[in-house]
């Protein structure tokens, strides 16, 4: 860094050389792109075409950068999610916002560097304060930076050369504790945005890549986990400054010109092999995708009237191969935005397009922004993915936008089951948990939490032609972790883990299961002066995660919780029994051997709840959607299954059609009734099964009488009040123009 | 150019293929490019009929060229759906389960399994072999979801090079809505 470029703002740069301003670039790179298909207009890759061997140094010296930033900064933090699980990721962006290269991690999020960026120079950043060469800004907030939610925070540092804005060094990661009302990292009871916690726009919170001694202030006051939020805001910025350091290196060897020109080359160029691939791995045409997400506060939001009822959110995704070649998602029939939590914002929604696109896509070129001029969305005005203000909450937007990207995901993966590709064809899903609270320690420390665990090792969902296999992965990284059991535990004093295993049974089923989902059991010990959890997550199991299963299979349940207050866990110890995992807390509960004040199963989102020792807290979460028919499963398969405890015997029976019986101590199958059983289970589909056409007879009469519960209801007068889907819901069921839904 | 067995797809469509070779064309940097023509010949062999098929559009389904240029949907046992352009769940047959006990019948454990009245489970199943085809998990009174209505002259003509012989401008329509309009 250049002592005139510290000085020196970019305004006046601007002013003697408007071409060289941000704003100049932001609106050219929009439009150059917009009108040739290209980024930046670069039709030809004339840098690469004339060194290729230089191009890729130059690349390899930017990729490398951000690596290392990762692998460095990561251990400044103390959070469990910033240092041992890498929920964080680093990237070197264009001035504009587009990443050139990225560290492993939460790519997909490059999505909203571009939305800060455009934000700033829309507000007049640029010419107050201006951007400086190692200035720092943070944010955090959906509307202007375009973070999913508020947990998940941006730092990025302008690289500044000879007076102009070259590069972003940018860096995200999901803090540990945001300070709303309801403590954790995803508030799930929030009613509009003054309910997110810390939120900020982009704001200018130190300099010379030093963070202002009030920045650290604020979060030691404005949240409950100020250390560790402290720690993970200076860890973002470690790796940003090592980053831009390394961007100045880079402009010295290779000049400032081949820079942004190569960058733009770089994205083009990934561009370019992701609309390759799209148009190699997918059939053109229109992929219909649906789930539902309950906001289920009726009587838990007494004090503010207009959120106390009970929600259903319906996304509605319609999936197209556009002229240009790139996938559409048009989400009209969506839900209109509400006051609940579960609201998203553009930027936020492009992110959960990309969270598991990005790497399926463009996991054979360099990882850069190219891939999200690939991907387009409509996201009508009013709807939860564009409310059309500022005030809608965004405090979990993953509590319902999770299955936006295991939609968007899966139109991919049944593109290229119809293509022969079937090695990549699975069931998409991601039901993701966790517990968050905060408590005051015996010596009156309070503190907030939230343990990732149930978030960063999800199952697979069924393939097409194998079982899907339990904890291998984490839809939002290429990195899947849980973290060690010991982190979580030393952060949260009061929670014992008695069990973290897989939940027998817990999955889609069908001819190929889903992995087999998470379960944990946690004891309460040594409270403190207080301690509260509630749950935070994606799709609870009062709703499937998404709509429809793959080809027969049925679709990955949600997830639940169990919480058994004022038990007898101590006798049960001395017994040398422990319940460790959901289904058996709820089992010895009803064989009397727990003994419990209260069980309460919650399958929508469990509130605050204060605990006391040895109550305990139990969730399952985490597992995957089946494909196929369950009736065309290896009946060996059954029996493996319930000899490795992964689905118990007399499911299997009902859903599968196999008869098992034992024989030394293992499960056999009984082929003679596993045949009847079968047989018996068709007969039933014949009987109990009727055509479409009568369905469509009887049920519309049920849509004339709106002989549906409120919240169905609702959800349908909300999706129909967009005139596209009301013509698609009034046409399918050929409603009278004059009937009122 | 990279090119796989065919066997390889034999055993991938029987779900028989070992880990060992499905990781191996998981990780192919280029995917080969002629695996579709692989593929439909694979399918072509096991179909006890012999309509062209054009797109397989899940386990047991196919939209095939029928003699009179129509396009239809077929069951692999041979049931025929209809044009392709209406949802083929409109000519399937429909089990709805809404209860507890029914649901508890295909979640495991009982707190997985989706809520009454706010969900119904949809299983359609071919008229002919009763397969069971595709599952549905929506609200009550929520329209049938058309999987798939792929664009065949697009992709045949753009995304193949092999344009189909009876291309023509309104293959690309959703029919679904006539459909329903006859059972008025």
């Amino acid at each position: 860094m250049s002592a005139s470029s510290v000085l020196a703002p970019t305004s006046a740069q601007a002013e003697a050389d408007p071409e060289k301003s941000l704003r100049h670039k932001v609106y050219e790179r929009e439009r150059l792109t917009e009108a040739t298909g290209h980024y930046w207009g670069v039709e030809q890759l004339r840098l690469k075409d004339a060194d290729p061997m230089k191009f890729e140094r130059f690349y390899s010296r930017l990729q490398s950068a951000c690596m290392a930033a990762r692998e460095v900064a990561r251990f400044v933090a103390a959070s469990p999610g910033g240092r041992e699980m890498g929920e964080a990721v680093w990237a070197l962006a264009t001035a504009e916002g587009d990443s050139i290269a990225l560290s492993e991690g939460f790519v997909a999020h490059s999505a909203a560097f571009p939305v800060a960026v455009k934000f700033m120079v829309d507000r007049g950043y640029e010419e107050n304060p201006g951007f400086h060469d190692g200035d720092v800004y943070v944010s955090d907030d959906g509307y202007s930076c375009g973070a999913p939610h508020p947990g998940d925070t941006y730092t990025y540092v302008p690289v500044v050369h000879d007076g102009e804005v070259v590069a972003w060094a940018c860096a995200i990661n999901h803090i540990m504790e945001v300070g709303a009302p309801q403590a954790g990292s995803w508030a799930m009871f929030c009613v509009d945005t003054f309910m997110d916690g810390f939120v900020f726009p982009p704001t200018r919170t130190g300099e010379n890549l030093k963070q202002y001694a009030w920045w650290d202030e604020m979060w030691k006051r404005r949240t409950r986990a100020g250390m560790m939020n402290i720690l993970d805001d200076k860890m973002r910025l470690a790796g940003a400054a090592m980053i831009a350091r390394s961007v100045h290196e880079v402009i010295e060897e290779f000049g400032v010109e081949y820079f942004k020109l190569a960058s733009r080359e770089v994205i083009e160029e990934s561009r370019r092999v992701v609309m390759d691939n799209i148009q190699s791995w997918m059939i053109p045409g229109t992929y219909e995708q649906v789930g539902f997400r309950v906001a289920k506060f009726k009587g838990l939001q007494k004090i503010w009237e207009r959120a106390d009822a009970d929600n259903l959110i319906h996304m509605h995704m319609n999936t197209t191969i556009d002229e240009l070649g790139r996938i559409s998602n048009d989400m009209e029939g969506s839900s209109r935005w509400g006051y609940h939590a579960f609201n998203a914002f553009p930027g936020g929604v492009k992110v959960a397009f990309m969270l598991g696109l990005s790497g399926a896509l463009a996991y054979n070129t360099k990882f850069s922004s190219g891939g999200n001029y690939a991907v387009t969305g409509d996201l009508p005005e009013g709807s939860i993915y564009n409310p059309g203000t500022q005030i809608a909450s965004h405090s979990n937007a993953w509590a319902q936008m999770l299955q936006v990207t295991t939609m968007a995901y899966n139109a991919l993966t049944r593109g290229q089951f119809m293509r022969g590709y079937m090695e990549e064809s699975y069931a998409v899903s991601a039901p993701w948990d966790s517990v968050q609270g905060d408590g005051v320690l015996d010596d009156g420390t309070p503190y907030g939490y939230t343990n990732f665990e149930l978030l960063g090792a999800c199952a697979h969902g069924a393939f097409s032609y194998r079982d899907g296999q339990p904890a291998v992965w984490f839809i939002a990284s290429q990195l899947c972790n849980m973290g060690n059991s010991e982190e979580f535990e030393y952060l949260i004093p009061p929670l014992f883990h008695l069990g973290r295993k897989l939940q027998p049974g817990y999955c889609g089923h069908g001819k190929f299961r889903g992995g087999i989902g998470l379960t944990t059991v946690h004891w309460i010990v040594n409270a403190g002066q207080r301690f509260s959890a509630s749950r935070a997550g994606s799709a609870c199991s009062f709703m499937t995660e998404v709509g429809q299963g793959m080809m027969g299979g049925y679709p990955s349940p949600g997830a639940a919780v169990a919480v058994a207050q004022g038990t007898n866990l101590p006798e049960l110890i001395e017994q040398g029994i422990t319940p460790t995992t959901f289904q058996e807390v709820v089992d010895l509960t009803e064989s009397g051997k727990l003994k419990v004040d209260r069980l309460e199963i919650w399958k929508s989102d469990a509130p605050d709840h204060t605990l006391k020792d040895n109550d305990l807290w139990s969730q399952i979460a985490g597992t995957g959607g089946g494909w196929g028919d369950p009736l065309e499963r290896d009946p060996q398969a059954v029996a493996h299954d319930a000899n490795i405890n992964r689905v118990p015997a007399a499911f299997s029976a009902r859903i599968y059609g196999v008869v098992l019986k034992q024989e030394d101590e293992r499960y056999v199958v009984d082929e003679k009734a596993t045949r009847e059983k079968r047989e018996a289970l068709l007969t039933e589909r014949r009987e109990k099964s009727c055509p479409t056409s009568e369905w469509w007879q009887r049920t519309r009469e049920r849509v004339l009488a709106k002989d549906f519960i409120g919240p169905v209801q609702d959800m349908y007068q909300s999706s129909t009040s967009f005139d596209k889907y009301n013509r698609h819901y009034r046409g399918f069921w050929h409603l009278p123009d004059e009937f009122e839904i | 150019m990279t090119t796989i067995e065919k066997d390889l797809v034999r055993q991938l469509v029987d779900g028989t293929i070992d880990p060992q070779d499905a990781r191996g064309l998981l990780k192919m940097e280029t995917k080969d490019t002629e695996r579709f023509w692989t593929y439909l010949e694979v399918l072509q062999e096991r179909v006890p009929w012999d309509e062209r098929i054009l797109l397989r559009i899940s386990e047991h389904l196919y939209v095939v060229a029928k003699p009179d240029n129509g396009r239809i949907v077929k069951c692999d046992c041979g049931h025929e759906f209809g044009d392709y352009r209406a949802n083929w769940k409109s000519e399937a047959r429909l089990r709805v389960k809404t209860s507890a006990e029914e649901f508890a019948d295909v979640y495991f454990p009982e707190a997985a399994a989706p809520e009454p009245l706010w969900n119904e489970i949809r299983e359609f199943y071919c008229p002919g072999c009763y397969a069971q085809l595709a599952v549905e998990v929506v609200p009550p009174g929520y329209p049938l979801i058309f999987e798939i209505l792929p664009d065949l002259d697009r992709f045949y003509r753009d995304f193949l090079g092999r344009p189909l012989g009876d291309e023509a401008g309104d293959w690309y329509q959703d029919k679904t809505l006539e459909k329903t309009g006859t059972w008025l």
